[in-house]
């Protein structure tokens, strides 16, 4: 198929009110999602996911990656006005977005916070694009060994990156691992930890698990202390982002946007770190170094596209190998699979059509990023003002319900609940979640591969290292354990 | 709270449930089939690796604990203060009850009107400051998200023993 096919495929599925009615709404949804703090861009996906179940799929994973997109700017509006981070990506710009609301430039920092998320989400877009079907075709040479060794480099970054600590990452990804062993053998079809009960044996139910770990802790810290969301929310202030503010930081916005898509686009790094690295690059190198952290606007507009970078970018591991690039499109693959699709090199093949659309929506999708994130930048009020006390009991219904109308199955809503209280133990103890899910995702097929490659092989473990494909895994593995291990040590050692 | 004493508990915690996967879990819950020649292919030999991992893993973080510069606390530990006369453990055993309430009554008294008592409870729990709100949000809440699902998307919402809905 030409690529005027493949556009013409998409466009006959895209082309039509509904689709772009979706993806509009999902935008709004993630906005405020996003600017609403504790309840975050990942929630807010989670959340949104089994409104999708009756939709076309294309609208429905439009509407989800609205919602993403939407959430990851929203988290910017919270960050800058109450300096609560709406999302974790975000916390980077707190640094100077806070300082200057604290000037009264509250306003002239979410327009710049606004044009840079846009500006970077085209950017990443653009890469997404151009990447995913080069990585897919290079994908389809995959065979069982390099999935594996690909899968293990995914959740040693994940694990390594997510979190302050690798072990604790490591742990987090390794409890993942276990709860995905539930259910029956993939090859013999005997029971491993099913406790003779028939609504584990096909596995417990990955949305469950996703809205347990992500929505219901936060239900739990509400529990656990209902005022600490309380702050003090600035006013927009008089000043406003110009034409002179956005050259000005025109460098920094597009080098923050190349490393948000080149770290989005390795499985598991996602968003703050990417965040965080575009600011430090933005401080080293600017001419106003010194007012980095006391409300420099360039500060602002690198993080912005730090973490807006990574939106399209994260998308490229996801379509092209079936591998989620951070815990949100973890959560996007969720609603690929209830509606029959599996991510990976071969969509790409059998359903190119709805490849196309999403590329489509998702260009779409910066323009109307700009019109939804102007209009929530003065709405903010009114969204800050939505009682979290009334919120999150809401936010517990609605979990109830979207969980239920997966299976039908009330067993889940139970597994969603228990999945909660671990979420938040692991909370308390500065375990990250993220490593859980994606490797609860991937330990299916990270055991499946393995064991496929074990058949091959005739059970000799050298296959593993077979050709220079698993080679670049494995030295991408090693590198990743022992650049995070050096820089846990070097933060130990006491400064002198 | 420092990163000695949590990796300490977590290494603790990791070493034992290792152990206990080895010595019970799975050979308790795992199922093989007699005939698997290749112990690389058995349903056991993944759970195995597993074990063996966190037990690794366990204990990597017995050993972190004992590193130079670990029991230096955490400079963003909670900060804000709990509301006066607060009982946050009571407050997380009453979530946790109103969850295995919720359990209980799905399948009795249906998903909507125990979603409704769940709103009212949790919105009281966290002492809201608007309790007509809250409870107008209770009962319009659920109403609304069974409409769409039930009528949209088609769900087969529990209705309950008691009273039910069109």
């Amino acid at each position: 198929m030409s690529l005027m096919d493949s556009l013409a495929a998409g466009l006959s599925l895209v082309g039509n009110i509904e689709a772009f009615f979706m993806l509009f709404c999902g935008l709004v949804i993630g906005v405020i999602g996003g600017a609403i703090p504790g309840l975050s861009a990942t929630m807010a996906v989670a959340l949104t996911l089994p409104f999708t179940f009756s939709m076309a799929p294309i609208n429905g994973i439009l509407l989800l990656l609205g919602v993403y997109k939407g959430g990851i700017f929203g988290g910017s509006i919270p960050a800058i006005l109450i300096k609560t981070p709406g999302t974790p990506a975000s916390s980077a710009t707190i640094l100077d977005g806070h300082p200057m609301a604290e000037r009264g430039e509250a306003g002239r920092a979410l327009g710049m916070a606004l044009y840079a998320s846009c500006t970077a989400d085209a950017v990443s877009n653009l890469a997404l694009i151009l990447f995913a079907g080069w990585l897919a075709s290079f994908a389809l040479n995959f065979g069982p060994p390099e999935f594996f060794a690909l899968i293990l480099f995914s959740l040693t970054i994940i694990a390594g990156v997510s979190g302050e600590s690798l072990l604790r990452g490591a742990l987090s990804a390794l409890a993942g691992l276990l709860l995905a062993t539930v259910g029956l053998d993939l090859v013999y079809g005997t029971n491993r930890f099913t406790f003779g009960d028939p609504n584990m044996m096909g596995g417990l139910n990955f949305i469950a698990v996703l809205i347990g770990l992500f929505a219901i802790p936060e239900i739990i810290a509400m529990a656990w202390n209902p005022v600490a969301h309380l702050g003090r929310t600035r006013a927009l202030g008089k000043t406003k982002c110009t034409l002179a503010d956005y050259l000005g930081s025109f460098k920094s916005i597009i080098r923050g946007s190349m490393i948000g898509v080149f770290l989005g686009s390795i499985p598991g790094i996602g968003a703050a770190p990417s965040a965080f690295l575009s600011y430090s690059e933005a401080r080293r190198t600017s001419k106003n170094k010194a007012n980095f952290g006391k409300g420099e606007i360039e500060g602002v507009a690198a993080s912005e596209a730090g973490n807006n970078g990574v939106a399209g970018a994260t998308l490229i591991p996801l379509l092209a190998l079936g591998v989620p690039g951070d815990v949100i499109t973890a959560i996007i693959i969720g609603a690929f699979m209830v509606h029959g699709l599996q991510p990976g090199p071969m969509m790409f093949i059998l359903n190119v059509d709805i490849i196309y659309g999403l590329f489509i929506g998702l260009i779409v999708s910066s323009v109307f990023l700009l019109v939804v994130g102007s209009v929530a930048i003065r709405g903010f009020k009114f969204v800050a003002d939505v009682p979290k006390r009334i919120l999150m009991p809401a936010v517990l219904v609605l979990c109830i319900y979207g969980v239920f109308a997966v299976n039908n199955n009330i067993f889940d809503v139970g597994v969603m609940f228990v999945m909660g209280w671990v979420g938040y133990i692991m909370m308390r103890n500065r375990i990250p979640a993220a490593p859980f899910l994606i490797a609860f995702i991937l330990g299916p097929l990270l055991e499946d591969n393995f064991r496929q490659s074990m058949l091959m092989s005739g059970s000799d473990p050298l296959i593993l290292f077979r050709g220079p494909i698993t080679w670049f895994f494995w030295l991408l593995t090693a590198i990743t354990v022992f650049a995070i291990t050096r820089s846990t040590l070097r933060k130990r050692v006491p400064l002198s | 709270m420092s990163e000695k004493s949590l990796h300490l508990r977590l290494g603790i915690f990791m070493s034992l449930f290792a152990l206990f996967l080895v010595l019970f879990a799975i050979p308790t819950f795992v199922f093989a089939p007699s005939n698997v020649g290749n112990i690389i292919l058995s349903p056991l030999f993944w759970p195995y690796v597993l074990a063996g991992l966190a037990g690794v893993i366990g204990l990597g973080l017995l050993a972190s604990a004992f590193k130079p510069g670990a029991d230096v606390p955490y400079e963003d530990e909670e900060d804000t203060p709990h509301p006066e006369g607060s009982t946050p453990w009571l407050r997380l055993a009453a979530l946790g009850a109103i969850m295995v309430l919720v359990m209980f009554g799905l399948p009795r008294l249906g998903m909507v009107w125990t979603a409704m008592l769940a709103f009212a409870a949790c919105a009281f729990l966290f002492r809201t400051r608007h309790p007509i709100a809250a409870l107008v949000c209770a009962v319009v809440v659920p109403l609304l998200l069974y409409a769409f699902f039930a009528h949209v998307a088609g769900v087969a919402i529990p209705q309950g023993n008691f009273v039910r809905l069109p």
